[in-house]
């Protein structure tokens, strides 16, 4: 093996591998047979449509007509269309309120469900079935659970003398019941997190305990750090998830109109559906799909790079 | 294994592959591909185009329902359906513009379609100057229904329907009921149960929220403010919130005897004909006792009686479709009154054949006769449709829910409206 060379600081281009015999030459060639299906689907599926949407994303789409060159049109359009920014509200209000109080409440859950108590596995099991539930089988269900007549919510809710909201009909309220409906199937990251919670030394927790640290204490010193790479991927996917964030909204609205009640649940991702596919404006639709491909991209690279502060990778 | 002939046989794999993919087309088809964006029941649908494989031996083979997302992709794609069937004819005529649809004129000769069967109304949606871009295929109309218990109830003759509209808020008023801590129990009419029904009150102010042939805007003329401050009372009079609590989560027991209609919660409301069929009200409530009548008129202009509009579903040939003279061929089976006759008797929707609207099944139903006399009423209206009729069909539901549904004055609301889709129509236009 030719190993030095990744010691010494000298950049070589082309790298030069070390000499191949006949065998490895055929695993080669046969690993990459094998990666050829992945590879045409890549291709076909991912790469091509995304270079063509970034092509459409500077024309006016014809189906069986020639594109028609538009420039930056359809960016500059975005910036003065109304809806645009209602759409990019909401899907910020669901990522800065939305994920936080998801991740906050797994993370509790996944607390709990880590103490050692009777009929533990059965608890595990409550909270993680609704996660899989299909997700417009379990939208059509909170329909019913948020219905203000009907609805189990708020009879609940009157119980305790709270006069529930109209949680479809009222705009101020939409949102957070689709957020209500999301906590609900929340059972992956809860899974994720206990994963993560089960990994904590007992070493540093009994370590912690002779020297007398509290239950809080050893939460706060211990576990929340050492937990830390969970919480910041279950932040970043679940960051992606709320910017994507479609089906819900789109069963949602019963038979109204997408976004209803007042656009309040017009999200990105059901704005740039509705140019596409209702509206036929398939080009600005792709200008949509890439601004919002570039708001995840700073995001995501954003939280890596904060999450320098405030993740402890063990070893 | 040698390597050339391992290598030689991987290639030839994939491009036998790839010629699958893109295999040329047979000159004669033995399969014709219809796709049909509703359908409740496509089974039914099937067994009716196995009729058509029957008498030419050509198979057919229906895909019903579409989701509206697949319609694009089915006309523009490399194999789109040889006849499509649209929910509306909102977007033929973008379609058209885009090269996606054909104009008809040639398929009607070839297949000898006689055009003066349809029904004036529903044919005119089709119409862009000289030009047929789509065939209606069966459509349907809306009218006034009450339920004659609750008009008993409350001390009016469950015989007659209300006569104006200024009569039917009186109506209203009469067959609502309110708890002694204000909350509702029975709501005489909702102008927007199920889905909203403006095109029509519009059209008894005798507007729209275009002109005649799709030019202008006219979303802020008086008309359009008019039928929504009418539409309005019926939501501010008891308090917005109160109705709106009070009606959640009513359209989704359309297909149910939870329907309010039923229960006796509602009064009065606006539906369309095949509520009077074997599959709505007599599957799900057969004992109700309820009546129908057309729409009622301003009091002040009688001679807009029988207004109504026709919205339907309309048939076109997909420019790419491999085959013309075949799909030619199944869309004027598809118009024959015979067919036409049995595919909406079975649903209940009004036949767009006046030779099929004799059929005994429609006329044996005097509720269902409501219909078929509005379809050939000299009042009867089409809805006007531009390139951006779907962009501003969205936004008008923002309107309606900003009127009805949060109690806000129509005309500021109107002047936005207009003023955001002029520039889009001129534009879309050009």
């Amino acid at each position: 093996m030719d190993a030095p060379r990744m010691n010494s600081r000298k950049f070589i281009w082309p790298p030069k591998f070390p000499k191949w015999g006949y065998q490895n030459r055929i695993n080669f060639k046969i690993g990459m047979l094998f990666l050829l299906p992945w590879t045409i689907g890549f291709i076909v599926f991912t790469l091509y449509p995304m270079v063509a949407s970034l092509i459409y994303s500077f024309t006016i789409y014809h189906a069986r007509q020639p594109l028609e060159w538009n420039g930056i049109k359809n960016y500059t359009d975005l910036l003065t269309d109304d809806l645009f920014w209602t759409a990019l509200y909401n899907t910020i209000y669901m990522v800065i309120i939305g994920v936080p109080l998801t991740l906050f409440s797994s993370f509790f859950c996944a607390v709990l469900l880590n103490l050692k108590v009777r009929g533990q596995a059965y608890y595990r099991l409550i909270y993680f079935l609704p996660s899989i539930v299909p997700t417009v089988a379990s939208t059509i269900l909170w329909l019913w659970i948020l219905n203000p007549q009907a609805g189990i919510l708020n009879i609940l809710l009157g119980y305790v003398g709270i006069d529930g909201p109209n949680w479809m009909t009222n705009p101020a309220w939409s949102k957070p019941g689709l957020i209500l409906l999301g906590m609900w199937g929340m059972g992956n990251t809860i899974v994720i997190y206990l994963s993560g919670l089960q990994d904590v030394p007992t070493s540093l927790i009994e370590a912690a305990e002779l020297d007398g640290a509290n239950w809080w204490q050893r939460l706060w010193n211990i576990t929340i750090p050492m937990v830390s790479p969970i919480t910041l991927f279950n932040l970043v996917t679940g960051v992606i998830f709320m910017f994507q964030y479609f089906a819900q909204a789109y069963v949602f609205r019963g038979f109204q109109n997408l976004g209803y009640p007042l656009n309040s649940t017009l999200f990105y991702s059901v704005l740039l559906y509705q140019n596409a596919f209702q509206w036929l404006k398939l080009g600005y639709a792709s200008a949509m799909a890439w601004v919002l491909f570039i708001i995840i991209l700073v995001c995501t690279l954003a939280l890596l790079k904060i999450s320098d502060r405030f993740t402890y990778y063990a070893g | 294994m040698n390597k050339k002939l391992f290598t030689s046989l991987i290639i030839l794999v994939i491009i036998s592959m790839l010629l699958t993919a893109c295999s040329g087309k047979a000159a004669e088809p033995e399969v014709l591909r219809v796709w049909i964006q509703w359908g409740d029941n496509p089974q039914q649908i099937q067994t009716l185009f196995d009729k058509y494989t029957a008498e030419t031996g050509i198979k057919v083979e229906v895909t019903a329902p579409l989701e509206v997302d697949k319609i694009l992709p089915a006309l523009t794609g490399s194999e789109p359906p040889d006849v499509l069937v649209l929910s509306g004819g909102d977007l033929v005529k973008s379609y058209y513009k885009e090269g996606l649809v054909d104009d008809l004129t040639g398929a009607v000769q070839s297949g000898k379609i006689d055009l003066t069967d349809f029904f004036e109304a529903p044919l005119d949606q089709c119409k862009m100057g000289d030009k047929l871009l789509c065939l209606p295929w069966g459509t349907d109309m809306y009218a006034l229904f009450w339920n004659k218990d609750l008009f008993e109830a409350a001390g009016l003759d469950p015989e007659t329907p209300p006569a104006t509209m200024e009569q039917l808020a009186e109506f209203s008023d009469k067959l609502t009921k309110v708890a002694a801590d204000g909350s509702l129990e029975q709501i005489g009419f909702l102008p927007d149960m199920g889905w909203d029904h403006s095109d029509l009150y519009i059209n008894m102010y005798d507007g729209f929220w275009y002109n005649e042939d799709g030019t202008k805007m006219t979303a802020n003329s008086q008309p359009v403010v008019d039928a929504l401050t009418w539409q309005q009372q019926f939501y501010t009079k008891y308090g917005v919130d109160n109705v709106m609590s009070f009606s959640s989560g009513w359209a989704d027991t359309y297909m149910s005897a939870d329907y309010p209609f039923y229960t006796g919660k509602l009064a009065m409301y606006v539906d369309g004909e095949w509520m009077t069929g074997p599959n709505f009200i007599s599957a799900f409530k057969p004992e109700a006792s309820y009546g129908v009548a057309p729409f009622p008129p301003p009091a002040d202009h009688p001679e807009r009686a029988n207004t109504a509009v026709v919205q339907g579903t309309v048939a076109v040939i997909p420019s790419g479709a491999a085959n013309k003279e075949a799909s030619a061929k199944l869309l004027a089976w598809m118009m024959s009154p015979a067919v036409v006759a049995e595919e909406f008797c079975f649903n209940a929707n009004l036949p767009t054949s006046k030779k099929a609207a004799e059929d005994p099944c429609f006329t044996n139903n005097p509720k269902f006769k409501v219909f078929t006399d509005l379809i050939s009423s000299p009042n009867a209206k089409i809805i006007v449709t531009t390139p951006i009729s779907l962009e501003f069909n969205d936004a008008w539901g923002l309107v309606i829910e900003q009127v009805l549904h949060t109690g806000m004055d129509p005309k500021p609301v109107l002047d936005e409206l207009q003023a955001t889709f002029e520039p889009k129509l001129a534009e879309a236009n050009k």
